[in-house]
């Protein structure tokens, strides 16, 4: 009978996933289409385009800028990962068990999240100023800097990381709290009179408990950080010496700054791909390594 | 065991909560400053004097009431439609085996690969011949489901203990019965989360609005806070009060939705 | 004679359209006609005042401003509109855009109406902003602002250091050696900002230093890059002096922070336009034009109102709009409401002046500065990526990562290459 019940549910399914497909093929997969086509043009989106085959793809190859931002990215995506998810996690175990000021430590870490980035960018911009910002003030007392942050060539990506990871934190904290609530307090008690200490307990009872939610927030921000973009428009603009300037932003200047949009969408195309290479083999890793309860 | 008076945690917690909060200090500030004391390099922190006026001018110089309606409107139905079309979604990717189940998961993973600065025009073009340019509904529509909320919902609900729901099924159940009447319960805080997340991207969401809306009947909050900000000039102290206006509903909710966080400790009896 | 014929066609233009009831929303005889702009607070208010004005004195044709929002977005919302098919009938737009606009079919080319309708007095219009609209034979806009770069100074910093004011024979050498001397490291004061994001901002204050050293951006074919000339490198070298050498000048990010730090009283000097004016209400500035070498030439940067074609009537109706809202009379109250340049020389005879010259402290000198605005940066569709290139050398000169003639060159070279294909 259990097999009768969990059997092939091929109707059920469809129905259930309907509504979303839809929704999600009209304004989803019909734009990413339509980009597809748009990549095989040349157009500036004002007169009339012309095809041009796989030329774009071909100039995409030759193009150092492009080579050069796709390694941006990738340095970039490599750092802002482990960084938010990680440093979430430690939050959110943190915040786990009661302490006071909880909801007050809780929704602080939140406020960054729900700032807007023109705000954010605005702080940054003071914050880490050459001359003027607080950082370097703060840093002169204890001997180090003055750093050009922003305005240094070699600075600017990291700088970058660090105002991404303190906009994002917060959110992977609410997750990873979320999800600690499915860690069944009994089972860490458990663990502890068993005599295992904190990090065993860690290691072999919330890591594993906690994986389901790691892998969502590793897939998500992997495919966030390889958009970046926000946060380098109201900042650096992709500068100083295009030390910013990611496959989003270079997109983003060859389509509305210098009307090459049927170039921008090959080089979207492009990210497109190693985005999905990115999600696929992380998930393929997770179904092999995260433990959803038996 | 302490060898401290208080909790170490706070050690941690507490300058990290004062790195956050930063950027909100500093918009409270601007907010009450007036518009020449927002002129200074370095920025205060320690302002003057208390310039509330600014709040009623922000609100004045746009219909922000009719904004914060419409904002309520487009949030409120895409947290819904959110809620109900990622259960039913992610319950099925997380539960059923149907025909075309992976393939149909990455496919629509797959739509946010793509930067929303090269769909965003084909998508107005679609909205244009559904004939909603200019109204809510385009505001809504496309943000009634999300593939973010499909795969938040699909990894929690695989960390549920499958056994309710065979024992559900066994009983007669329906799937649709199973979800509601038992999955759903049991995933309150992975709702809430998607809730506040989804608040708070339509809520802040600027660049589609501002390309699909163009009556000022139909315009949202951030559209409305778009209008201090001239091509040469930036009103700072209106913007920031603005800027806090907006912001305290979704301070509001996160703060109301905080209790399904800290739900299940209180459910599962442990002792205070 | 003809020109009240010309009216009377435009007025039985609309009238027929009108009652046409075609599908370019006009009702009743009346044609509505769709503007977008990006003004706020003082601007906004005179803006929607205008219409309002027009609006009652032009029973036949009703006027609708819209604000879409940021002006840096307007040309994404404009290129979305116009795909969707719906689109309004007037829009102001950055003059950079101009080449840009003039290859969508939709941008309705001005030249055969201003040939037929001499009431609109286009050589009234300051030189600057007539080329600025220029893509080769067409006009794609009405010109909606003018300004130009001049020497904005800090009195109190000139008194501090006991410096003699900026005068109109100022040098090069005159201005490094003030930079010099405003500078102090102790107070975190300096003596000039520069804005280096690399972007056109960058680009324009080097234009105005090139010109002023005889030199030009482009040759006079305009197939192949100039400013690597030997002005051009005079022009870098000064710029590089100043920033790695004496250390005199703030470097601003983009973000506007110069402005704040100069009302705050930590820079002495800003070559910057009328339109920063009003965030100075803690410092006596003066205004000065720009300190020269061979010449003492500025910039000029106009934006302009452009058409877009909705249909005869909307257009016609458009046109209308444009010609009222741009006449002398018309654009001396709206230079005396918002502190905004005369866009027409012939403002400067109107009575209304002296009141704008005395309500504005220094405008005078900008208006007369326009007449120094005699180049104009070159008006076409590659204009963004050749101003990429220079802005990108720039930036590397002043940050000392590159020693000018060789980075000069190597833009020119990028020049010459986009020039060829475009």
């Amino acid at each position: 009978m259990i097999q009768k019940a969990l059997g092939s549910d091929h109707l059920a399914g469809w129905l259930f996933v309907l509504p979303a497909v839809i929704l999600i093929g009209v304004f989803g997969i019909l734009p990413i289409g339509w980009a597809l086509l748009l990549s095989f043009q040349q157009n500036d989106l004002l007169a009339t385009p012309t095809w041009v085959g796989l030329d774009n793809y071909r100039t995409l190859v030759h193009d150092p800028v492009f080579r050069d931002s796709i390694r941006r990215t990738l340095v970039y995506t490599v750092l802002f990962v482990p960084l938010s998810v990680g440093g979430a996690m430690g939050v959110a175990l943190l915040l786990r068990r009661p302490i006071r000021f909880s909801r007050f430590y809780r929704t602080s870490v939140f406020v960054p999240v729900a700032t807007s980035t023109v705000a954010t960018g605005i702080i940054f911009n003071w914050l880490l100023d050459p001359t003027y910002g607080l950082a370097n003030f703060v840093l002169g007392k204890i001997g180090l800097g003055p750093y050009g942050f922003f305005q240094d060539p070699d600075q600017a990506l990291y700088a970058i990381v660090a105002m991404t990871v303190w906009g994002w934190l917060g959110f992977d904290v609410i997750i990873y709290l979320a999800a600690l609530q499915g860690v069944p307090e009994d089972l860490l008690e458990a663990a502890q009179l068993d005599g295992a200490g904190r990090w065993a307990t860690f290691r072999h009872v919330v890591w594993p408990l906690l994986s389901p939610a790691t892998l969502f927030l590793v897939v998500w921000s992997t495919i966030n950080a390889l958009q970046v973009f926000d946060e380098i428009y109201v900042t650096t603009r992709g500068g100083p010496l295009h030390a910013t300037t990611v496959l989003v932003y270079y997109l983003y200047n060859q389509a509305f700054e210098l009307f090459h949009a049927g170039y921008a969408a090959a080089v979207a195309e492009v990210l497109f791909l190693i985005t999905l290479v990115f999600a696929v083999f992380q998930l393929w890793l997770g179904n092999r390594r995260v433990h959803y309860t038996s | 065991m302490r060898t401290l008076p208080f909790n170490p945690r706070h050690l941690v917690l507490l300058p990290l909560a004062a790195v956050m909060l930063v950027p909100l200090v500093w918009m409270l500030v601007t907010s009450i400053e007036t518009l020449p004391e927002t002129r200074h390099f370095p920025p205060t922190l320690i302002p003057a004097g208390i310039h509330w006026q600014n709040y009623p001018d922000a609100l004045d110089a746009a219909p922000f009431g009719r904004f914060f309606a419409n904002s309520f409107i487009v949030t409120g139905a895409a947290v819904i439609g959110n809620l109900v079309l990622c259960s039913l979604a992610g319950y099925a990717f997380a539960r059923m085996r149907f025909f075309g189940r992976d393939i149909t998961f990455i496919a629509l993973l797959a739509t946010l690969m793509v930067p929303f600065q090269v769909t965003m025009i084909p998508t107005f073009l679609i909205v244009q011949h559904l004939g909603l340019v200019d109204s809510l509904g385009a505001l809504i529509a496309p943000n009634l489901v999300t593939p973010f909320g499909i795969f938040l919902l699909r990894q929690f609900f695989r960390t549920l203990p499958i056994e309710l729901e065979e024992a559900a099924r066994i009983d007669g159940c329906s799937r649709l019965g199973v979800l509601f009447r038992i999955v759903l319960p049991l995933s309150m805080p992975a709702l809430a989360t998607l809730g506040i997340v989804t608040f708070l991207w339509t809520w802040n969401d600027f660049l589609w609005p501002l390309i699909v809306i163009s009556s000022t009947n139909q315009s949202t909050v951030q559209i409305g806070l778009a209008s201090f900000q001239g091509a040469h000039q930036t009103n700072w102290s209106l913007l920031m009060a603005g800027n806090v206006m907006a912001l305290a509903p979704m301070l509001l909710v996160f703060i109301f939705a905080q209790r399904w966080f800290v739900q299940s400790l209180a459910s599962t009896g442990v002792k205070g | 004679m003809r020109r009240s014929l010309a009216l009377l066609a435009v007025a039985l233009t609309v009238l027929v359209a009108g009652c046409g009831g075609g599908s370019d929303s006009s009702s009743g005889g009346k044609t509505n006609i769709v503007l977008w702009h990006g003004y706020v607070d003082v601007e906004g208010k005179a803006l929607t005042a205008a219409a309002k004005r027009f609006n009652a004195t032009h029973p036949k044709i009703h006027v609708t401003v819209q604000n879409y929002g940021n002006a840096d977005y307007a040309l994404n919302k404009v290129l979305t509109a116009i795909r969707g098919g719906s689109y309004p009938d007037i829009v102001y737009l950055y003059g950079s855009w101009a080449a840009n606009m003039a290859r969508t079919p939709k941008a309705v080319d001005l030249a055969p109406l201003i040939k037929a309708d001499p009431s609109i007095n286009w050589n009234d219009f300051w030189p600057a902003e007539r080329q600025a609209v220029a893509v080769g034979p067409k006009i794609v806009g009405v010109p909606a602002l003018v300004d130009n770069l001049a020497l904005v100074y800090n009195k109190k910093l000139f008194d501090q250091a006991g410096l003699a004011y900026p005068t109109a024979d100022w040098t090069w050498d005159d201005f490094r050696a003030a930079a010099k001397k405003l500078t102090d490291p102790s107070a975190k004061q300096f003596g000039w900002a520069y804005v280096n994001d690399a972007s056109e901002d960058t680009v324009w204050r080097f234009d105005a230093l090139l010109w002023q050293a005889g030199g030009d951006i482009l040759t006079a074919d305009q197939k192949h890059a100039a400013f690597n000339s030997p002005a051009g490198v005079k022009a870098a070298t000064l710029l590089q002096q100043m920033a790695t050498v004496d250390h005199s000048v703030y470097l601003d990010s983009g973000n506007g922070n110069y402005a704040n730090l100069f009302n705050s009283g930590k820079i002495g000097m800003l070559f910057t336009g009328p339109w920063d004016l009003s965030g100075f209400p803690d410092v006596h500035y003066g205004i000065q034009i720009l300190p020269g070498d061979v010449n003492h030439q500025t910039i000029s940067g106009p934006d302009q109102w452009v058409m877009l074609d909705n249909g005869d009537a909307r257009r016609n109706a458009a046109w209308t709009f444009l010609k009222w809202f741009t006449s002398t009379d018309e654009a001396m109250q709206w230079s005396l409401a918002t502190g905004d340049l005369p866009i027409r020389a012939s403002q400067t005879q109107t009575p209304a002046y002296p009141t704008y010259t005395a309500r504005y402290k220094g405008i005078g000198t900008f208006v007369q500065n326009e007449q120094n605005a005699v180049k104009a940066r070159p008006v076409l569709p590659t204009y963004n990526e050749i101003s990429q290139a220079m802005g990108q050398a720039i930036q590397a000169i002043l940050l000392g990562k590159a020693q000018p003639q060789q980075a000069l060159d190597q833009a020119a070279q990028q020049v010459d290459q986009i020039l060829a294909q475009g």
